[in-house]
């Protein structure tokens, strides 16, 4: 059985529209245009049971809008979605019960009083046994560090140790599904990475599944094998991490180190990688080429050149989703 | 970008700092601010329409209400403390009036003060080269209170052509006089209590008491309330100069020593008030210490 | 070693199910969270309080000035009126809720999300939210109409153990009344953008019809008539009229009837509502 299976999923809202100016502004008083905005436009997936998937796409792609339906908390225009046998916007408190939303800048702890006061807040709107809570709020601040938070009124807390808090909190009732969106925004590198290395955690002890939205792309290929790319409301790639690299990279890089104080000639260098720009570095030199003539250009400079090391790399997966956005973005507006 | 010529004159600076050419010019650039900040609010006023729609609505409930309440009570007795319906209801008008030119202006920049001394923010305002307590008192507008200015003066209007006072020239001079005046203490009253946001940084709802009692004890003659509530909302929240002064002298009933208490009060106030700011800037950026 | 912990348990609670046990509990947490919450600004509800003292005040001191010191108003003596709005001050604190603002910021600011995702109905914590806010303010409430009696001369006469004792059931339903319509109202915060109109709208109504800018009996007519046909006079001139000993034996009975009534008619509303609201609420997001 699959944990959540979307099917053509479109939410469609309507946005008033207006000009700026004092002319458009008093057009407005008489008459008021309506817009429609498509925020998500038949998009269709299936994650099973276990799988930790990156959601991504650039601000306002739908990404939000999506995981919000798969929450229950928005009703598509269109098109179905199960989550564990449930359809989520029909709200069962039995789904409920058994799914968290986690949002990087939403606070659901309450502020004035201990952690633990609120987490015992959610043991009674959850309905969690005593010595199941017990045990998980154990487990959990052994894996986040807790220890020493749980006491402290959630005011005092800083940025992370909020977020480690609110995590927590989120995963007492042993959700099956969780939806992180933006977990780890605004925080420093070491925190992101123990929030990284949680959720690969819970998601290894529990088998629960996990969309995960984020900017960091650290994030992702830390934890997902699986990526589904949204953009303007559309499904772009749903598939392996290495693919997606693989299938939008139009480039790769090839590092030469050369092997003694070789005069870098320019005008002879020109030639050799195609006229390619070439960044020297102490002890060698880097080019960027069209992945087809890889091959054809590094065979030439072992051959042209005392090469002692020669390495050939994909890009970098942040400038890989950069071009992706970018060429699907000129499309659109071309179009 | 590298090549394009700048064609705009960046070397030269005001032809005038602010504050020089002696007094006038200081004025000239205090009103100049007002006007832009007004203006801004009229601009802002035309984009939210459903607000103004709504300040109407609401204007016009509170007012129902209001002369419901005094229906009420004139059904029970032909006068209150001496004050006939009509007198009451040109308090009604004062008291609009005054509420619409505090909502106007004065609350919304003072609330936008507090927060900003919260955030922090307050540091962009006093870094303009410009008098920091004007700039602080008018950086909000809310226009949508104009409706209540304008309420207020419909509804005093009406209720002077009925309580049939005759009014010399004298006195509708006075009697703008003691408005401006109540305008005055109000004004400093509120700026005071707000200026205290440098020491205790959560005041708002400080502000909200001084809104009850206004709003609740302000819509009647304080020649009602008994002696140390008398004086309680005479001297140390002002709401009496401000709204049943102003109301005597616009129903004709105005001596000359209210007048003239009204116009000290105000400077004083006024001065106190102004004092009390730029202490309390010293103490803010630590120049005192 | 703990990895159990985290593991899914296999038996889930039934949360299509309402369990009492775990209502219970969720009561006493919540309740404690918002205490600890009020009592973290209690500066601020101190000041709130300050704020429901001024209107009685100015009332007592309007209807004495037109009563006189010897006269009365239908019924009403100068000092039976400060009594009358002592008391009011009470119920009305006791009755009072915000609700109808918070819920249009909960909307604006997406505050009304994570409510949604609980397993729970969200009433229950506004529930406890009001009742802890409504217990700590009893700390100034209570002196303070004590201090109105005393400062304005109030008639405690007709005041006994029979008339507290009839009082206490009214005050609750009136609070239970109150409570659910408010909270159904709050609701049209999921259709309007700016609720602030027809919060003022009703507050004036409430005002005149409950009797608390005046006892129901110095009212015009029309007015009367008009606050017996709404629930607004068993929110609030009710029990204080039982407190004064003004309503006796059937009258009492009579009206505790009226105010279960009402309660089942807010009930069946919140229900109705609340479903639209919800869809409404996921049609547009926020």
């Amino acid at each position: 059985m699959t944990a959540i299976t979307v099917d053509r999923l479109h939410k469609t809202y309507l946005v008033p529209e207006r000009e700026g100016g004092l002319r458009a502004a008093v057009g407005a008083l008489v008459r008021r245009r309506r817009r429609e905005v498509h925020a998500v436009t038949d998009v269709g997936f299936t994650i099973e049971p276990g799988e930790v998937v990156g959601f991504l796409g650039p601000n306002g792609a739908g990404k939000t809008t999506t995981l919000k339906m798969l929450s229950g908390l928005l009703h598509p225009t269109s098109g179905t979605a199960t989550v564990l046998g449930h359809v989520p916007w029909e709200r069962d408190r039995r789904y409920l019960g058994q799914m968290a939303l986690i949002m990087g800048q939403r606070n659901q702890l309450q502020w004035d009083i201990p952690v633990l006061d609120s987490y015992k807040l959610n043991q009674a709107v959850f309905r969690i046994p005593d010595a199941d809570f017990k045990a998980r709020v154990e487990e959990l601040s052994e894996l986040l560090a807790l220890e020493e938070l749980l006491r402290k009124p959630v005011r005092n807390l800083s940025l992370g140790e909020r977020m480690k808090c609110e995590i927590a909190g989120s995963l007492l009732h042993a959700p099956q599904v969780l939806f992180l969106d933006e977990p780890t925004i605004g925080l420093d590198v070491a925190m992101q990475r123990r929030i990284r290395s949680f959720v690969a955690e819970y998601n290894r002890r529990t088998g629960a599944c996990v969309m995960l939205t984020s900017h960091y792309m650290a994030d992702v290929e830390a934890l997902c094998r699986r990526v589904i790319v949204i953009h303007h409301g559309r499904l772009l790639f749903d598939g392996a991490l290495e693919e997606l690299v693989h299938r939008f990279a139009g480039d790769k890089t090839i590092n030469v180190e050369l092997a003694d104080e070789h005069p870098l000639d320019p005008a002879a260098l020109g030639p050799l990688v195609d006229g390619h720009a070439v960044e020297r570095s102490a002890t060698g030199f880097s080019v960027r080429v069209p992945k087809a003539e890889t091959p054809r250009v590094a065979a030439r400079l072992l051959a042209g050149l005392p090469v002692s090391d020669l390495v050939i790399e994909e890009p970098p997966i942040e400038s890989v989703i950069e071009q992706v956005f970018e060429a699907t973005s000129a499309e659109v507006d071309g179009g | 970008m590298t090549g394009e010529r700048l064609d705009a004159d960046w070397t030269s600076g005001p032809r005038q700092a602010p504050g020089e050419g002696g007094l006038a010019g200081l004025v000239r650039h205090d009103l100049r601010i007002l006007r832009t900040y007004l203006s801004l609010g009229v601009l802002n006023l035309v984009q939210y329409r459903s607000d103004f729609v709504l300040s109407v609505v609401n204007a016009v409930i509170t007012l129902a209400t209001q002369v419901l309440g005094l229906s009420v009570v004139f059904g029970q007795t032909t006068d209150l403390a001496g004050w006939g319906p009509y007198d009451l209801l040109v308090l009604i008008g004062v008291h609009f009036l005054i509420g619409g030119v505090l909502g106007l202006v004065v609350r919304p920049s003072m609330e936008a003060m507090m927060e900003g001394i919260r955030l922090g923010t307050f540091d962009f305002t006093l870094v303009k080269p410009a008098d920091s307590q004007l700039l602080a008192s008018v950086q909000v507008v809310r226009p949508q209170a104009l409706v209540d200015v304008l309420v207020g003066l419909g509804v005093v209007v009406f209720g002077m052509t009925r309580v049939q006072a005759s009014l010399s020239v004298v006195d509708v001079v006075l009697s703008l006089l003691t408005l401006l005046c109540g305008l005055v203490v109000v004004y400093s009253f509120i700026l005071a209590l707000s200026t205290m946001a440098f020491w205790f940084v959560r005041l708002d709802n400080v502000l909200a008491i001084f809104q009850s009692l206004f709003g609740e004890a302000g819509r009647w003659p304080v020649t009602i309330f008994p002696g140390w509530l008398r004086i309680v909302l005479t001297f140390a929240v002002p709401v009496a100069f401000a709204v049943t002064v102003p109301s005597e002298a616009l129903t004709g009933r105005l001596t000359y020593t209210s007048a003239l208490s009204a116009a000290g009060l105000a400077l004083l106030f006024f001065a106190a008030s102004r004092w009390f700011w730029f202490f309390a800037l010293r103490r803010y950026t630590g120049a005192s210490a | 070693m703990a990895d159990v912990a985290t593991r899914p348990v296999s038996g889930r609670p039934d949360f299509s199910k309402v369990s009492f046990g775990a209502l219970r509990r969720y009561y006493v947490g919540e309740f404690g969270a918002s205490t600890a919450n009020n009592l973290a600004y209690r500066g601020a509800v101190a000041i709130w309080v300050v704020t429901t003292v001024i209107q009685p005040m100015v009332s007592i001191v309007v209807w004495r000035t037109v009563a006189g010191p010897a006269g009365e108003v239908n019924g009403f003596t100068s000092a039976e009126f400060v009594t009358y709005f002592a008391i009011t001050m009470l119920v009305d604190h006791l009755t009072f809720i915000w609700l109808m603002w918070e819920f249009e910021w909960r909307i604006r600011t997406g505050a009304m999300s994570p409510l949604l995702l609980r397993p729970i109905h969200p009433i229950h914590k506004d529930v406890c939210d009001n009742l802890s806010y409504k217990v700590i303010g009893l700390v100034g409430v209570l002196p303070a109409m004590v201090l109105l009696v005393i400062g304005f001369g109030g008639d405690v006469s007709g005041i006994g153990v029979v008339q507290v004792l009839t009082f206490l059931p009214a005050l609750v339903l009136a609070m239970a009344v109150r409570f659910l319509l408010e909270w159904v109202l709050a609701l049209s915060a999921f259709w309007l953008t700016k609720v602030s109109a027809l919060n003022n709208l009703y507050f004036s109504l409430f005002l005149f019809l409950s009797g608390s800018f005046a006892p129901l009996a110095v009212l015009p007519e029309a007015v009367r008539t008009l606050a017996h046909a709404s629930p607004f006079p068993w929110i609030v001139s009710f029990p204080v009229e039982v407190a004064l000993g003004r309503r006796t034996g059937a009258e009492v009975w009579v009206g505790y009837l009226a105010q279960l009534g009402w309660i089942l008619v807010a009930l069946v509303l919140l229900r109705v509502v609340w479903r639209r609201a919800v869809r409404v609420y996921s049609a547009v997001g926020s």
